[in-house]
């Protein structure tokens, strides 16, 4: 959770984690800058339509779906012809499948969540980090450099020792007028650099900036790109009681 | 005395009767004998497979790693002082220890990715424990230190690796924090181990540890021994003496891994089959014997008519049916010797053969597999043919033997 609200907004969407806490310890310019960006990208309960288009050589896959988030509970139900009715369902740190060809629910634990969801560059656990970076990085400001044509600053956030996070380190550029993470680089504690999201396109919803277009890639794996549109998004909704439960998910 | 000449008498009479009779009797006990083979190579490579390239002798452990062990967690590690703990060095039998450090990763080649077993491994204490030395068909082991890595031939070839292409493997530390292991391609090994062969990757220890942040922290201590026998004792004094400090530590044998359960409740079910072909084989000897009394009929009747009294007649019957059995049972066990020779020696690809794959089946065994030879499954098969025959024999011959003569020999 806590990787896609630093990651990507647009993400958060769809996997619905929608509470980027961008936050630091002790810079206060790089504080300031994530609380400007919480306040675009931070959302408690929202219901979008998404797509995601997912690219591994010349294979080319779109899949869209419907999603809910309120607070730590989110679902994502398949829309697309091919996956129609498959559905997740996150509650807590508890992350469920359901295939609705084998009638099952399937909880994805372990090492599974290290895989791409439904074959995209966003893993299983990026949609299951919890929203707690303040605990878990400290973030320092390193720069200024043009995304686009657009000024960001540069943070670089590294994990606080003994933390249980996915990623021990992370870029991001933040547009310096619109506060929105235009850029993020995800690295493995080696240095290697794992992933890239790019944030292509953003919307304004009254005072808010929001991304609806980007892309994740892949870095360990060649020509593989997830591009991920927000369709549609409504912030704030009344989302049922029940939608979050199992029983729902069936 | 006289019956029984008179038995053996009508058994060379009715030559054909009985020819085809002990043929079928042969025939079952036959194909008893090699099913009983099959099963018994089958179990036997599986065990040598499972000893040879995953479990060894023993396994030293933490108790609670025990419990979640197809996970691989990175906790509940055993500290480094187990591998050099007195008490596993003076195990009588010992062969070799070899330390490991397993975890789940997805080996990447740059294009696709697979999940696999890593193993961090000492390689000259790896080698004494598991045969894998001798299955390089490419390249070469490594040392410690370096930052290379063996691995399945099938595994290089899903991935399309060669030697010397480097590897990324994407693992989570300690911390549930991604890391790589980037190495060299060192080896590439084929066993019979399909696991070896399409799901393990071995790299240097030192390096594992490192990328891991377990220290010197490992899953496991694995225990080769002269001779699997020795398994059993060894564990219960190793345990002991891991009792006495610290209560942590389990030892578990071969044959207490689930492998090994799940491979023997597998042959009980198979040999329960085996117990059903048995059943109808002593149907159809039942239907022999029965056939032959009715076949007699008027004979029974005229051994009646010249005074033979009915238990005479029975004894007679039953004689002549297990004879039948015996020269059935004889020669069924003589063809099942040859043929588990034949088995012992030349083994049989079912691959090959039906483009079958054993592991499919959870027998983790590739390539060939060779009859197993069990003296007491031919003494087994020989009483069940004479014993079988003997008593599916008493119920006809005391029909017949009741029936009227005058009855009997006109057939009604």
């Amino acid at each position: 959770m806590r990787q896609i609200s630093n990651v990507c907004a647009a993400l958060l969407c769809l996997i619905f984690i929608f509470a980027p806490v961008f936050t630091t310890t002790n810079a206060m310019d790089a504080e300031a800058i994530i609380r400007k960006r919480d306040q675009n990208e931070y959302v408690n309960t929202a219901a979008a339509d998404v797509e995601m288009v997912i690219t591994s050589g010349r294979r080319q896959m779109t899949k869209t779906m419907t999603s809910y988030a309120e607070g730590d509970n989110a679902l994502a139900v398949f829309t697309n012809p091919r996956d129609r009715g498959t559905k997740f369902l996150k509650r807590g740190d508890d992350l469920w499948m359901f295939f609705p060809d084998a009638e099952d629910l399937i909880k994805i634990s372990g090492h599974m969540l290290s895989q791409g969801m439904m074959g995209s560059d966003f893993s299983y656990q990026d949609i299951m980090e919890s929203d707690k970076l303040l605990e878990l990085y400290e973030f320092e400001l390193v720069g200024e450099e043009k995304i686009d044509g657009r000024l960001c600053y540069i943070l670089e956030g590294i994990a606080i020792p003994e933390q249980e996070v996915s990623y021990y380190r992370r870029r991001s550029w933040v547009d310096q007028e619109r506060f929105v993470g235009l850029k993020e680089e995800l690295y493995a504690r080696s240095g290697r650099l794992l992933k890239v999201l790019k944030v292509n396109e953003l919307e304004q919803f009254g005072e808010r900036w929001y991304p609806t277009a980007s892309v994740m890639e892949d870095k360990l794996r060649k020509d593989t790109r997830t591009e991920f549109y927000v369709k549609s998004i409504e912030f704030n909704p009344d989302i049922s009681e029940d939608t979050f439960t199992l029983e729902n998910l069936r | 005395m006289l019956f029984i000449k008179l038995a053996l008498r009508n058994l060379a009479r009715h030559r054909n009767r009985t020819f085809v009779t002990s043929t079928i009797i042969a025939l079952a006990i036959f194909l008893f004998i090699l099913m009983d083979s099959l099963i018994g190579g089958m179990t036997d490579m599986s065990y040598a497979t499972l000893i040879d390239y995953e479990f060894g002798h023993l396994q030293i452990v933490n108790r609670s790693y025990w419990h979640e062990k197809e996970k691989l967690p990175l906790k509940n590690l055993l500290p480094w002082e187990t591998v050099n703990h007195p008490a596993v060095r003076n195990i009588s039998g010992l062969k070799g220890v070899s330390p490991e450090l397993e975890f789940l990763g997805r080996l990447n080649n740059g294009i696709n990715e697979l999940p696999v077993v890593g193993k961090g491994i000492i390689p000259n204490d790896f080698y004494k424990v598991y045969p894998l030395a001798d299955q390089f068909v490419e390249g070469a082991e490594f040392a410690l230190g370096e930052h290379k890595a063996v691995l399945g031939k099938r595994l290089a070839e899903l991935l399309k690796l060669d030697i010397g292409d480097y590897i990324t493997i994407l693992v989570k530390d300690k911390n549930e924090t991604f890391n790589t292991i980037d190495a060299e391609v060192a080896g590439l090994v084929h066993t019979i181990n399909p696991n070896v062969n399409s799901n393990y990757v071995y790299l240097p220890l030192d390096v594992v540890q490192q990328a891991l942040a377990v220290d010197e922290s490992i899953s496991r201590l694995i225990i080769r021994l002269d001779e699997k026998d020795l398994a059993h004792k060894a564990s219960r004094d190793l345990q002991g003496e891991f009792s006495q400090n610290n209560d942590q530590i389990g030892v578990y044998p071969w044959h207490e891994i689930e492998a090994v359960s799940v491979a023997d409740a597998k042959n009980a079910g198979i040999r329960v089959m085996l117990g059903v072909i048995l059943l109808i084989a002593a149907i159809a000897i039942i239907n022999n014997v029965i056939l032959a009394a009715l076949e007699r009929m008027p004979e029974i009747g005229m051994m009646k008519a010249m005074g033979l009294e009915e238990k005479e007649i029975v004894y007679v019957f039953v004689t002549e049916a297990t004879g039948i059995g015996v020269l059935g049972g004889f020669s069924g066990v003589i063809l099942g010797a040859l043929g588990v020779g034949v088995f012992r020696r030349v083994g049989v690809d079912f691959t090959t053969m039906m483009d079958l794959d054993m592991a499919q089946w959870g027998i983790p065994v590739l390539g060939k597999i060779y009859g197993s030879w069990s003296p007491i499954t031919l003494v087994q098969g020989f009483i069940f043919a004479a014993s079988a025959s003997f008593l599916a024999s008493i119920l006809p011959a005391y029909w017949a033997a009741r029936k009227d003569p005058i009855q009997a020999i006109y057939r009604r």
